[in-house]
C-alpha cells in the first residue's frame, strides 16, 4: 500500500528554495508572489508497518531541528499549490537513495517492486496571482513536460485529506521481449523499414548491408545458428556503428571544395585524416611527452615519470536544448566516464564547460522551447550538480550569448584525469580484450533511456509510459563506480575498460570485441530497471553511469567482491572470443550473429559540396565610423556587454577547489573576482608540477571567415596557458566542433555549401596552427547539426543556425607551480608593458558588434612571429620577472587593461602613443582591435632592465604605470586624456549586468 | 613520538578523502582511507586509530538533507562503536559533509553528554545556492576544542549549499556559554561578520562556522582545512609572493593554517 510523506521546513524558518522560485517568477515574467514555500514529498510504494512508518518518518526524513512532516497533507498556507513529480522512467535520484536509507534503518531488504518516489509541491501565496500566472510558473520554471508531470490546485479546490493525491510513476510495460526479423527483399523495402523503425540507416549503406546478409557464405553460417534475414538487433548494431556520432562520417567525408575567388576546385578526402590525424601523428614523433593519442576514449600526455594525464571534451547539445538541467548534468557526468574509461582507468581531476545560448533577456518574436534565461539557468545548475557531486573541481569555462544558439544551444563539457604510468608493472595506458575474458557491465541498470526516439514517437503516451529520450545523470551512482573501478585497476583486475555512452552496449562491446576479435553476449543477463524491454532496446539503450569492463576469469571473484564493497552493481554478461563474430544470445537462443569486420566492408564515404566565397565577395566591408569622443562611457558600456561582463555568479556555484589541488583559481585578484587566463592545478599532491588548463571560444569571427575564427581561437587558448606560466614546449589540444548542417539542399539548407567550405577552412586552420605551435590534438569531437526551427510571431517557422563554432581546450605542463602568475596587477609603481603588435583588426570585434557592425578585417594569427614572443614570455615568467601577465582577448586592450587594473584594485595609466603597431592606427583601433598574439604584463621597477633584456627583438613596449590612485587613465599620442574612470566604476559596470544573480 | 593513526572515511559519494588523508600525513599522522562498508563489515576496526574523519563530499548525493543518510547508516551500524571511540579519549572531526553528518548523528553538540540527540542543524544557505569562496575565520580562544588551540584568525575555503548553522535560542545560548562555538566567520580584518554576506557565506546564526562537543575532542566545521594544504591554495598567493619578494623574503614554506589546524589534533594525541 502506498504512503505519502510530506516534509517542510518549520514555519518560522526561511525557505531559500521557495524564495529562489519566487525570485525567478519575478525576474523571468514579472509575476510577484508574496511568498512561496516548498513541501517535499516522498511517496512510498511498499508494505510497511505503522512502527516502520514512524521510524522512517522520524529517523530518515525529518530533521527535528528544522523540519515538520506528516503522512497527511501539511497545513501550509497557499493561494495556489503546484505539484511537480517525475514522469515514469525518469531517473529519480533521491528516490533511489531514499530506498537505501529505508532498508538500512529497517534492517530488511524490501521486495524488488517496492520503491520510493520523490516529488514537490510549491505553496504560492499572492492574492493577485492568477491561474495563468501559476500555469506559467509551473510550466516555465518548475516543470518540463519531457521529464515531469504536474498539477495545479487552488486553495478553494484543495482537499485537506487527499492533498495532491498519490501518484506512483512506476513504469509498467505490458510487453514480451521479442526479436523481430527484418525482411529485405529489396533496397526499397529495407529503406522503408529503416524509416518506420527510425533506424536511420543511410540510403547509400543499404545495398552494402543487403549484400552482406545475402552473401551465400554468410547465409549458410547464419542458418546454422538459426538466423535468416537480419534481426532488429543486428540492424540496430549496424546503424549505431555507422552513425555520424560513432563513425564521424562528416569528418571522414569527401569534400569538393570550390574557391570562388580563384575558381579552383580541390578534392579533400577525409578531414579527420588530413587535418587532425596527420599533424598529431607527426607531432607525436617529436614530442616525447605524448603518450597515447587517436584511439582511446581520451588522449594521454606525460605528467612525470610516474603519472600521465588524460583529457577529452564532448558536447551535449540536443538533450540540453530540450531539458536543460537533465541534458547538462548527463553531459558532464557522461564526459567524466571517458577518462575513467581511458587506459585501464583514470581518476578524474578537473572539468571545464562552455555554454552557448541565446541572449539571456531575449524579447523577440521567436519562441524557443525553453526561454534563454531558463535554459541557461538549467545548464548552469546541471553542470553544477554533476561536477560538484562527482567531487571534481570545475576550474574553467565560458558562456557566450548569440541569437544563433536559440535554434539549438551548445553545452561543451571537458574532463581531465590522471593515471599512474604503470599498474603492477604494466603500462597503464595500454589495454586489450583477449578471448576468454569476461564482459562485465558495471554501474547503473538499463531502461528505455536515450533510445533513438522510437519509443517516444511510436507509442501512445499513458501514465506509465517511460519518458526515455532525455535523461538525468546520476553523479552519486557514478562516483561510487569511479571509486570502485580505480581500486580494481590498482589491484590489476582490469584488462580493458570503456564507457557506455552513445550506442550503449552496442558500441562499448562492439568496439572492445575488435581487440579479441569476437564476443558472445547473454543479453538476458543484463540487469534492467523494469521488465518488458525488447532485446534491441537493451542492446542500444544509453542508460547512464555504466562501464563495460573486461576481466580475466581468474580475477572475477575479487572484482565482484570489491564491487559489492563499494555498493556497485556489476554483472557478467558474456565473454570475449576469437571467432570474428558478434554473437548475441537471449535465453540461450541466438538473436544476432554478425561478422565484426562487416563495418570495414566498403561502406560508401559521405560526400559534400563546398563553395568558398571570400568575405569581400560576400559583401562584407569595413564600416564607416568616425572616431568616438566619449571613450569613457564607451568602455563602460562595452564592459557591461553580456559577452564581456562578470560571470562570478556561475563560477561561485561550481566547486573549483575540491581535491585540494587548486593553484590558479578561476577567480583571482585582490577581491577574488576576476576571471583568470587559465586554471592551474597540482593533481599529484606531493609534486610541485601542475596542469594549466584553458579554453577559448570566439565564433563571432566565423561571420567573416572560419579559418581565422579557428586560428584566433587556438591562439587564444595557447596564450592563456602561457599567461599563467605554461610553455609552448608542452601544450596539448582538444578540438570540439559544433557546426550547422553542411549538406546543401536548395530549399532546406540553401547555404550548406558555404557552411561546408567554412568547415574545410576551419580544419585547415586547425592543422596549420597545431603544426606551427606544436600542439598535438589529444582528443576531439564534433557535433554537426546545430540548427533548429523556431516559431515566429505569425506561426511561421524560422530555421535558426548557429555560428560555426569551435571550442578549443588547451592543457599545459607547469614545472613548478610556485612560479605561476595571475592576471591582476600587483603593486603601485609597476610598469605596464604590452607585448605583441597591434593591427587594424576590428572585423568581428566586440566593438563593432556594440556599434551594430560586422566589418571585414578579421584578426589574423602569425604563428611564426608569435612563437618567439611566447617562448620569451614563458622564460621571463619562469625567472620571476613578471608580476602579472594577462592576454589581450575579446574587447581588446581597453577591456583587458581594465581587467588587469580591476584585478589589483589599483589604477593604471596607458599611453596609446607607445603601443607597438604595424602602422599608425586610430585611437579606437588601438583600444579595441582584437589582434591576437598580445599580452599585458606588469613588471616591478627593479626588474625592468632584465625584463627588457630578455625580450630583446620581441615587439614590446612600456606603455604606462600601475598607480596607487585607483583610476584607469588612457591618453592618446598627443597626451590628450581619452579615458579617466575610477577602477571601482569600471568594476561596477562590469558586474551590474548579471549582478543580481547568485 | 607516538604514532597517531587517522581514519578517513570513503565511499557512497564522499569525495575529499585523498586530500584529507594527505593533509593529515603532512600534519604528522599515519592516514588511511577506509570505506564505510569496511568498517561496517569489520574488515577494518576503529581500534587501530585515534582520529576518525568524516570528510567532505556528497554522501548519498545529499538527497534528503546533507549528511542525513550517512548519519542513518553510521548510526544504524556503528553508532555505539563511535561513541565508545570518543569515550576512549580519541578525536572525531567532521568537515563540511562530515560536520553535517555529525550533527545529524547527534555527536555534536553533545550537550549533557548526550551523543545521540539532534539539537542543531546545518541547513540551506541563505543565498539559496552552493557557494565556493574563501572566508576569514576567528577561533575562540576560550574553547577547549583541541583542533583550534592557539589559532586566532585564519582563512579557509568554504564549498557547500547547506552550511547555515541553525538551532533554537536556548541551545545557542548554551553553546556560547560552554565555549563550544570554536570557529566563527569573520570580516577580513578579523572583526565579527555579524551575519553579513559574503563574509558569513551562508547566514549561520552567531556566524558559527564550527562547533565542538563539551570535551573539545569532537569537532565539526564547514570550511575545508584540507584544501589549504599548500601555499598555492590561497586565492591571493601570487599577490603575497610578490609583496614578500620585493622585501627579499621568500613565500614562507611553513605549514599552512589548514594543515596546522589538523596538526593541533594530531599533536594533542602525541
Amino acid at each position: 500500500m502506498p504512503y505519502r510523506l510530506e516534509i517542510s521546513l518549520k514555519p518560522d524558518l526561511g525557505d531559500a528554495e521557495g524564495e529562489g522560485v519566487r525570485r525567478k517568477a519575478a525576474n523571468y515574467f514579472g509575476i510577484y508572489a508574496d511568498k512561496i514555500r516548498t513541501v517535499h514529498i516522498v511517496t512510498l510504494d511498499a508494505d510497511l508497518s505503522p512502527d516502520e512508518l514512524t521510524v522512517i518518518q522520524n529517523e530518515v526524513f525529518t530533521n527535528p531541528v528544522t523540519q515538520v512532516s506528516s503522512y497527511d497533507p501539511l497545513p501550509v498556507e497557499f493561494d495556489w499549490t503546484v505539484w511537480v513529480g517525475f514522469r515514469p522512467g525518469v531517473k529519480d535520484n533521491p528516490g533511489g537513495t531514499a530506498m537505501e536509507a529505508i532498508e538500512d534503518i529497517l534492517h530488511r531488504k524490501l521486495p524488488a517492486d517496492a520503491a520510493a518516489y520523490t516529488s514537490k509541491r510549491y505553496c504560492i501565496v499572492g492574492s493577485k496571482i492568477t491561474h495563468d500566472d501559476v500555469n506559467r510558473i509551473a510550466t516555465e520554471i518548475l516543470a518540463n513536460d519531457i521529464i515531469q508531470q504536474w498539477n495545479i490546485f487552488s486553495s478553494s479546490q484543495w482537499d485537506m485529506k487527499k492533498g495532491v493525491g498519490i501518484v506512483i510513476p512506476r513504469v509498467i510495460l505490458d510487453h514480451t521481449p521479442t526479436v523481430t526479423t527484418i525482411p529485405m527483399s529489396s533496397d526499397a523495402v529495407l529503406r522503408q523499414i529503416s524509416d518506420e523503425r527510425n533506424l536511420a540507416l543511410n540510403p547509400k549503406d543499404i545495398p552494402i548491408i543487403r549484400s552482406y546478409f545475402l552473401d551465400p557464405v554468410v547465409m549458410n553460417q547464419r542458418k546454422k545458428v538459426g538466423l535468416s534475414d537480419p534481426t532488429d538487433i543486428e540492424l540496430e548494431y549496424i546503424s549505431q556503428a555507422r552513425s555520424d556520432h560513432c563513425n564521424h562520417n562528416t569528418f571522414r567525408g569527401l569534400f569538393r571544395f570550390r574557391n570562388g575567388d580563384t575558381g579552383e576546385e580541390t578534392l579533400i578526402d577525409n578531414l579527420f585524416k588530413t587535418c587532425i590525424q596527420a599533424p598529431t601523428l607527426a607531432l607525436k614523433d617529436v614530442k616525447d611527452w605524448v603518450v597515447s593519442v587517436l584511439w582511446d576514449n581520451a588522449g594521454a600526455g606525460r605528467f612525470d615519470e610516474d603519472h600521465y594525464y588524460v583529457i577529452t571534451g564532448e558536447t551535449h547539445n540536443s538533450p540540453s536544448n530540450m531539458e536543460a538541467y537533465g541534458g547538462a548534468i548527463t553531459g558532464i557526468v557522461g564526459v567524466y566516464r571517458d577518462p575513467l574509461g581511458t587506459g585501464k582507468g583514470s581518476r578524474l581531476v578537473l572539468g571545464g564547460y562552455g555554454f552557448c545560448v541565446g541572449p539571456r533577456d531575449y524579447r523577440g518574436d521567436l519562441k524557443p522551447r525553453l526561454t534563454p534565461k531558463r535554459l541557461l539557468d538549467g545548464v548552469i545548475e546541471g553542470v553544477r550538480d554533476g561536477g560538484n557531486k562527482s567531487g571534481i573541481p570545475t576550474t574553467f569555462g565560458q558562456v557566450l550569448f548569440h541569437p544563433g544558439y536559440m535554434g539549438k544551444c551548445l553545452v561543451f563539457v571537458t574532463a581531465v584525469g590522471m593515471m599512474p604510468a604503470r599498474i603492477k608493472g604494466k603500462p597503464a595506458e595500454e589495454k586489450t580484450t583477449s578471448p576468454g575474458d569476461l564482459i562485465v557491465m558495471c554501474g547503473g541498470r538499463v531502461g528505455k533511456d536515450g533510445i533513438h526516439g522510437v519509443t517516444a514517437s511510436s507509442e501512445v503516451y499513458s501514465e506509465h509510459t517511460p519518458a526515455g529520450h532525455v535523461q538525468i545523470g546520476d553523479p552519486y551512482t557514478q562516483k561510487k563506480m569511479h571509486d570502485f573501478l580505480l581500486e580494481a585497476r590498482d589491484e590489476g583486475l582490469i584488462e580493458f575498460i570503456t564507457d557506455n555512452g552513445g550506442g550503449g552496449l552496442s558500441s562499448s562491446i562492439g568496439e572492445s570485441a575488435l581487440y579479441a576479435n569476437g564476443c558472445e553476449v547473454e543479453l538476458d543477463k543484463v540487469p534492467l530497471k523494469y521488465d518488458g524491454l525488447d532485446q534491441w532496446e537493451i542492446w542500444v539503450s544509453e542508460s547512464q553511469e555504466r562501464m563495460t569492463v573486461a576481466v580475466n576469469p581468474r580475477n572475477i571473484d575479487r572484482f565482484l567482491s570489491l564491487s559489492r564493497r563499494h555498493a556497485v552493481e556489476s554483472t557478467v554478461i558474456g565473454r570475449y572470443t576469437d571467432t570474428g563474430k558478434l554473437h548475441i544470445f537471449w535465453k540461450g537462443k541466438t538473436c544476432a550473429f554478425v561478422d565484426l569486420d562487416l563495418l570495414t566492408k566498403g561502406f560508401p564515404q559521405w560526400e559534400f559540396e563546398a563553395f568558398w566565397n571570400p568575405p569581400e565577395k560576400r559583401g562584407l566591408y569595413e564600416p564607416v565610423i568616425g572616431e568616438p569622443s566619449a571613450y569613457g562611457p564607451l568602455l563602460l558600456d562595452i564592459l557591461a556587454r553580456p559577452n564581456i561582463a562578470s560571470r562570478e555568479w556561475i563560477t561561485r556555484q561550481y566547486d573549483h577547489e575540491v581535491q585540494g589541488t587548486s593553484v590558479i583559481k578561476p577567480l583571482v585578484g585582490a577581491d577574488r573576482d576576476m576571471p583568470s587566463d587559465a586554471s592551474v592545478n597540482r593533481p599529484v599532491l606531493n609534486s610541485s608540477r601542475g596542469l594549466a588548463f584553458a579554453q577559448a571560444l570566439i565564433p563571432q569571427y566565423s561571420a567573416i571567415d572560419a579559418y581565422h575564427m579557428t586560428a584566433c581561437t587556438i591562439d587564444e587558448a595557447v596564450r592563456r596557458i602561457i599567461a599563467v606560466g605554461g610553455t609552448v614546449d608542452h601544450i596539448g589540444g582538444v578540438d570540439n566542433f559544433c557546426w550547422p548542417n553542411i549538406s546543401h539542399d536548395r530549399l532546406s539548407n540553401p547555404d550548406g555549401r558555404h557552411k561546408a567550405a567554412q568547415l574545410v577552412r576551419s580544419c585547415m586552420a586547425l592543422k596549420d596552427m597545431c603544426l606551427a605551435y606544436g600542439i598535438p590534438l589529444l582528443s576531439g569531437k564534433d557535433s554537426m547539426y546545430v540548427d533548429g526551427y523556431l516559431t515566429g510571431k505569425y506561426g511561421e517557422a524560422h530555421k535558426v543556425s548557429a555560428l560555426e563554432t569551435l571550442q578549443f581546450s588547451t592543457i599545459g605542463l607547469v614545472q613548478d607551480v610556485g612560479r605561476c602568475v595571475a592576471m591582476d596587477v600587483k603593486l603601485p609603481g609597476d610598469r605596464v608593458y604590452v607585448l605583441g603588435i597591434t593591427a587594424d583588426e576590428l572585423g568581428g570585434s566586440e566593438y563593432y558588434e556594440h556599434l551594430g557592425h560586422v566589418g571585414l578585417n578579421v584578426p589574423k594569427v602569425h604563428p611564426e612571429k608569435f612563437m618567439s614572443l611566447y617562448k620569451a614570455l614563458s622564460d621571463v615568467i619562469r625567472e620571476g620577472f613578471a608580476a602579472s601577465a594577462h592576454g589581450i582577448y575579446r574587447g581588446g586592450l581597453a577591456v583587458h587593461g581594465a581587467m588587469a587594473a580591476m584585478g589589483g584594485n589599483l589604477g593604471m595609466t596607458i599611453d596609446l602613443g607607445k603601443i607597438p603597431s604595424d602602422k599608425p592606427l586610430r585611437n579606437d583601433t588601438l583600444l579595441f582591435s582584437e589582434t591576437p598574439g598580445r599580452f599585458i604584463v606588469t613588471v616591478s621597477p627593479d626588474n625592468t632592465e632584465k625584463f627588457e633584456a630578455r625580450l630583446e627583438g620581441i615587439p614590446c613596449a612600456c606603455i604606462g604605470l600601475v598607480t596607487g590612485q585607483p583610476d584607469y587613465i588612457v591618453r592618446d599620442a598627443d597626451g590628450r586624456t581619452l579615458i579617466h574612470v575610477p577602477v571601482a566604476q569600471l568594476k561596477q559596470a562590469w558586474k551590474k549586468t548579471f549582478g543580481d544573480l547568485k | 613520538m607516538t604514532d597517531v593513526g587517522t581514519l578517513v572515511l570513503t565511499g557512497y559519494g564522499l569525495n575529499c578523502d585523498h586530500e584529507t588523508a594527505y593533509a593529515f600525513e603532512l600534519a604528522g599522522s599515519r592516514a588511511s582511507r577506509v570505506h564505510i562498508n569496511a568498517l561496517i563489515d569489520g574488515s577494518v576496526s576503529l581500534d587501530g586509530f585515534q582520529i576518525m574523519v568524516f570528510g567532505g563530499g556528497f554522501s548519498w548525493g545529499d538527497d534528503h538533507g546533507a549528511g542525513v543518510i550517512q548519519a542513518v547508516r553510521m548510526k544504524t551500524h556503528l553508532g555505539e562503536q563511535i561513541i565508545s571511540f570518543i569515550e576512549k579519549g580519541n578525536l572525531v572531526i567532521g568537515i563540511c559533509n562530515g560536520f553535517q553528518t555529525l550533527v545529524n548523528l547527534g555527536l555534536l553538540p553533545g550537550l549533557d553528554n548526550d551523543y545521540r540527540r539532534r539539537s542543531v542543524a546545518l541547513t540551506v544557505n541563505d543565498c539559496g545556492n552552493f557557494r565556493n569562496d574563501w572566508v576569514t575565520l576567528r577561533a575562540n580562544p576560550a574553547s577547549n576544542c583541541v583542533f583550534t588551540r592557539n589559532m586566532d584568525i585564519l582563512e579557509l575555503p568554504v564549498r557547500h549549499g547547506e552550511g547555515k548553522f541553525f538551532s533554537d535560542d536556548a541551545t545557542l545560548k548554551r553553546l556560547a556559554e560552554n565555549n563550544q562555538i570554536a570557529l566563527c566567520y569573520a570580516a577580513a580584518d578579523g572583526g565579527p561578520a555579524d551575519g553579513r554576506f559574503p563574509e558569513n557565506p551562508n547566514g549561520s546564526l552567531l556566524d558559527i562556522a564550527g562547533i565542538c562537543d563539551p570535551t573539545g575532542r569532537v569537532f565539526g566545521l564547514m570550511p575545508h582545512p584540507e584544501a589549504y594544504n599548500h601555499f598555492t591554495n590561497h586565492p591571493q598567493w601570487t599577490r603575497q609572493k610578490e609583496v614578500l619578494k620585493r622585501t627579499g623574503k621568500p613565500l614562507a614554506d611553513k605549514l599552512t593554517p589548514g594543515v596546522q589546524l589538523l596538526k593541533n589534533g594530531v599533536d594533542y594525541l602525541k
